[in-house]
């Protein structure tokens, strides 16, 4: 809401995340999110919220949230939350938000997340910064300052959100860290109903299907192996997919790999196909011509396994193997399956 | 039915080279594009009219320069495009624009069906598409994987979640943001692209869409960056790893799992 | 048939891009420069979306602005980043114009780009669509049309002659080579392989020398002097029973000394 003055600010109190369930079970950015919250409210001297909204949100999951960090669990259960419900959704945090006036409101960017938390900021009509790297107080107004990527990465923004409260934020899974659970730390449940007022507007959810396709898609993978012009073959790939199977990751390639038909165009990585931003990308007898690095050059940790080490891609990388990859794979293969035991 | 089509233009990546003291890619130059998302909110409106007859209409927001983002909408097959265009706009953030878009879309009238490409790539927000049905009280869905059944007052999609997707009935009119999956956006053939540029588009004020100066632009916008800085420096170093297969190949997984990437 | 690859000149013209801001000006153009080539009796070369730049097809092109062709003397490039209907549709608007020289190459694509599957051209055994399964294809379901295919003399030879190998046993009549600034022993090879097979080589026709370095693989210094006509000129020595493609060449000085030496050429023979 948009502040009227100054003094307004000592109407919002605490902060708030948005506990997120998937199929009964907490989802653990929630507990990223308390782990954030956490350390704002420490900075700002309050206590840290959680909503909890599901059709069973259960006094077990309520617990884990105290035990992570919370003071304060809200919980709502109702059938209607089974599945997520967007409207539904909106309305009774709307509703939570104006009666119990959070200053800081902190969200998953999850799909749920980015649909959920920009309908209610719109609604409240306050600020809302997506997919933040770096939270923390600004020790001079005690405004939220969220730091973000734009541009793609090539520069980190930080935004505030002065006159409007409550400051809301989204962060996507794995960016923050969670407490370790302490089952000494002691909170309190408040429990709320449903009201009639916030089913109004809300869409019909016919049915929810779960899909367990392997579709490719490594624009999303977290681990990539890649192959280039010296997989000599389809069964150079076969060896890269039984890499990337032990990784848990996506399998992709160059286009000279593409275009001799070893694999199928969705694989191909840089300017001509996907752009990928895996934690661990291998590229495997990849040279590394620009055209594949702009692709794949936002990847965390970047590992090139080459016999030419004068690469482009064996400067680049993070780690480079001289070497053999007809040998090196196959051992690392062993290596992993030695470790899982 | 009546179908608005947000869409927005957006820097594309120029040329690139690798910058030798931080490995990291440089771009340089950039020109202007739509954004690629909503070639597939535009392509998907434009099926939807073909099944169930209507009109298209292609709505933007920025300098007169995004006429262009706006002429490719048209060269798809929307009918019509209106571009909000003055300096009241600028600076707008995520709030602001879904509010100038929502006051644009209460004033073309009579919208049955609002669809947004996810997100845009230069902010990567996805926060206006729902900001806009929250404005004007419609029916949300986001990340839509396909459009089922479409009549009179309804529309049946299916929606991405984490595990699959749910099957969503919305009551018209609604808004839905698509995904890449939903369809593969067609080429312009050069008739259409002809007539497209030919086709008058206007340039709106707040005043023609009865917008409240004061929700608009950089003053009304809830947020604000008081800061930019480069991002941090990949780690450059290179390590290298030699010996035998067997070694090397134990020495890579040792440190995969020391980085904790395993 | 054959022998149409080899003589005189391929000039190669790009349609106007889909993001044109003066479209009817570049149209204007395309319609000249063809009409130019044309009187000249040099082959014109129409790409295909080069470098997955998002370009109109040469055909909508000529249909559209009711360009008058010499269909002989038209060659248009086809590449794998098409729908299976659009396939249909370019293969079917080029008979209807009687246009029959294609160029069947992989090409460059985009995320804009739908990419043919292998179904799409009956093909099986290989999990993406090459020009050798694209030649294939339009051999056995268009056999009126001539179909080339590209020859790179930078890429690991055993691999390159492979390659050829099988796209002429898809049915390719003729060659196209990439640039090349010097006589190359890898071009001597495929010419003295194959002496029946019509070879045409692309002269880089740009002063500016470094935009090769992708396609030779080596890094060519921006400041490198190049002296594009005089590299034509030796080539032409070097291989006389050879076509030239020309790329990137440029319609207000250099196209007026081609065609004297097109003239000279005839008139030599």
């Amino acid at each position: 809401m948009k502040l009227i003055n100054e003094a307004e600010k000592n109407n919002y109190k605490n902060v708030w995340t948005l506990s997120e369930f998937t199929g009964g079970t907490v989802h653990p950015v929630s507990y990223e999110l308390l782990g954030a919250a956490r350390a704002l409210a420490e900075a700002k001297g309050c206590e840290v919220w959680t909503v909890a909204l599901g059709n069973i949100v259960g006094g077990e999951a309520a617990g884990e949230l105290i035990a992570r960090g919370a003071d304060k669990v809200i919980v709502l259960e109702a059938p209607e939350l089974a599945a997520f419900n967007d409207e539904l959704e909106c309305n009774i945090l709307e509703r939570l938000v104006r009666k119990y006036c959070p200053e800081i409101l902190l969200g998953a960017a999850t799909t749920r997340g980015r649909a959920l938390i920009p309908r209610l900021a719109g609604a409240l009509y306050t600020g809302l910064t997506a997919d933040c790297t770096q939270l923390e107080i600004d020790p001079e107004t005690g405004d939220l300052l969220q730091t973000r990527p734009a541009f793609g990465g090539n520069i980190m923004a930080t935004i505030r959100s002065a006159g409007f409260r409550p400051q809301m934020a989204t962060v996507r899974p794995k960016v923050m860290t969670a407490l370790s659970p302490d089952p000494e730390r002691s909170g309190t449940v408040i429990r709320e109903q449903l009201e009639a007022s916030d089913l109004c507007g809300a869409k019909e959810v016919l049915e929810s299907v779960e899909t367990l396709e392997n579709t490719v898609n490594i624009s999303d993978a977290r681990v990539i192996v890649a192959g280039g012009r010296a997989m000599n073959g389809p069964d150079g790939f076969r060896l890269l997919e039984r890499l990337a199977e032990k990784l848990g990751g996506a399998v992709a390639a160059s286009r000279a790999a593409v275009d001799n038909g070893w694999i199928a165009y969705p694989h191909q990585v840089g300017q001509t196909g996907q752009t990928v931003q895996a934690d661990l990308y291998i590229a495997c007898g990849i040279s590394g011509q620009i055209q594949h690095l702009v692709g794949m050059q936002s990847c965390k940790t970047i590992v090139a396994i080459d016999i030419d080490d004068t690469t482009p891609m064996m400067k680049l990388a993070d780690i480079a193997i001289k070497g053999d990859l007809f040998e090196i794979i196959p051992e690392i293969i062993k290596e992993l399956e030695k470790r899982r035991g | 039915m009546k179908i608005v089509v947000c869409i927005k233009q957006v820097p594309s990546a120029g040329d690139a080279k690798i910058d030798p003291e931080t490995k990291r890619i440089v771009r340089e130059g950039s020109k202007s594009v739509l954004n690629p998302f909503d070639l597939y909110a535009v392509e998907e409106a434009v099926r939807i009219k073909e099944r169930k007859g209507g009109e298209v209409i292609a709505l933007s927001m920025g300098p007169e320069s995004a006429k262009n983002a706006l002429i490719e909408a048209l060269s798809m097959g929307a009918d019509d495009a209106l571009l909000l265009c003055d300096r009241a706009f600028a600076g707008s953030d995520t709030w602001a624009t879904s509010y100038a878009l929502s006051k644009a879309i209460e004033k073309i009238g009579d919208v049955d069906l609002v669809i947004c490409g996810k997100q845009a790539i230069d902010g990567d927000t996805a926060q206006v598409g729902p900001g806009i049905a929250s404005k004007l009280g419609m029916m949300q869905a986001a990340n839509v994987l396909s459009v089922d059944a479409v009549s009179a007052d309804s529309l049946t999609v299916k929606r991405m979640n984490e595990r699959g997707y749910d099957v969503l009935r919305l009551k018209l009119p609604a808004l839905i943001t698509v995904v890449k999956d939903i369809n593969f956006p067609r080429i312009p053939t050069l008739r259409n692209a002809r007539i497209a540029r030919k086709k008058e588009i206007p340039l709106l004020k707040p005043a023609d869409i009865g917008a409240d100066p004061d929700k608009l632009g950089l003053a009304a916008s809830p947020t604000r960056v008081v800061k930019t800085a480069p991002p941090a420096v990949r780690e450059s170093a290179t390590l290298n790893i030699a010996g035998g297969s067997g070694e090397a190949a134990a020495a890579l997984v040792n440190e995969l799992s020391s980085r904790g990437l395993l | 048939m054959a022998e149409r690859h080899i003589e005189g000149y391929h000039v190669e013209i790009i349609p106007p891009k889909q993001d044109s801001q003066k479209l009817e000006e570049d149209l204007a153009l395309f319609a000249s420069k063809l009409t130019r080539i044309r009187g000249s009796g040099f082959m014109a070369s129409i790409t295909d979306n080069a470098m997955g730049l998002l370009a109109f097809q040469g055909h909508e092109c000529i249909e559209e602005l009711g360009i008058d062709i010499d269909p002989d003397k038209i060659l248009i490039h086809l590449n794998t980043f098409h729908t299976k209907q659009n396939l249909e549709e370019i293969l079917d608007e080029c008979r209807k114009l009687g246009i029959f020289n294609l160029l069947a190459i992989s090409g460059d694509g985009s995320t804009r780009l739908p990419k043919l599957r292998p179904e799409d051209v009956d093909a099986t055994g290989t999990a993406s669509v090459t020009s050798v399964e694209l030649t294939r294809y339009i051999r056995k379901r268009y056999p009126e049309f001539n179909v080339g295919v590209a020859f790179n003399p930078y890429e690991p030879e055993a691999h390159e002659f492979e390659k050829l190998k099988r796209k002429l046993n898809a049915g390719a009549s003729f060659v196209i080579t990439q640039p090349i600034i010097e006589k190359n022993a890898i071009v001597d090879k495929l010419i003295e392989m194959y002496p029946d097979l019509p070879v045409t080589i692309e002269a880089w026709m740009s002063k500016k020398l470094y935009l090769l370095s992708d396609v030779v693989g080596y890094p060519i210094p921006e400041d490198a002097e190049f002296d594009p006509i005089g590299t034509l000129k030796q080539l032409e020595k070097d291989y006389p029973q050879c076509g030239f493609y020309l790329s990137l060449l440029g319609f207000k000085t250099q196209y007026p000394v081609i065609e004297e030496m097109a003239a000279e050429r005839a008139a030599r023979e």
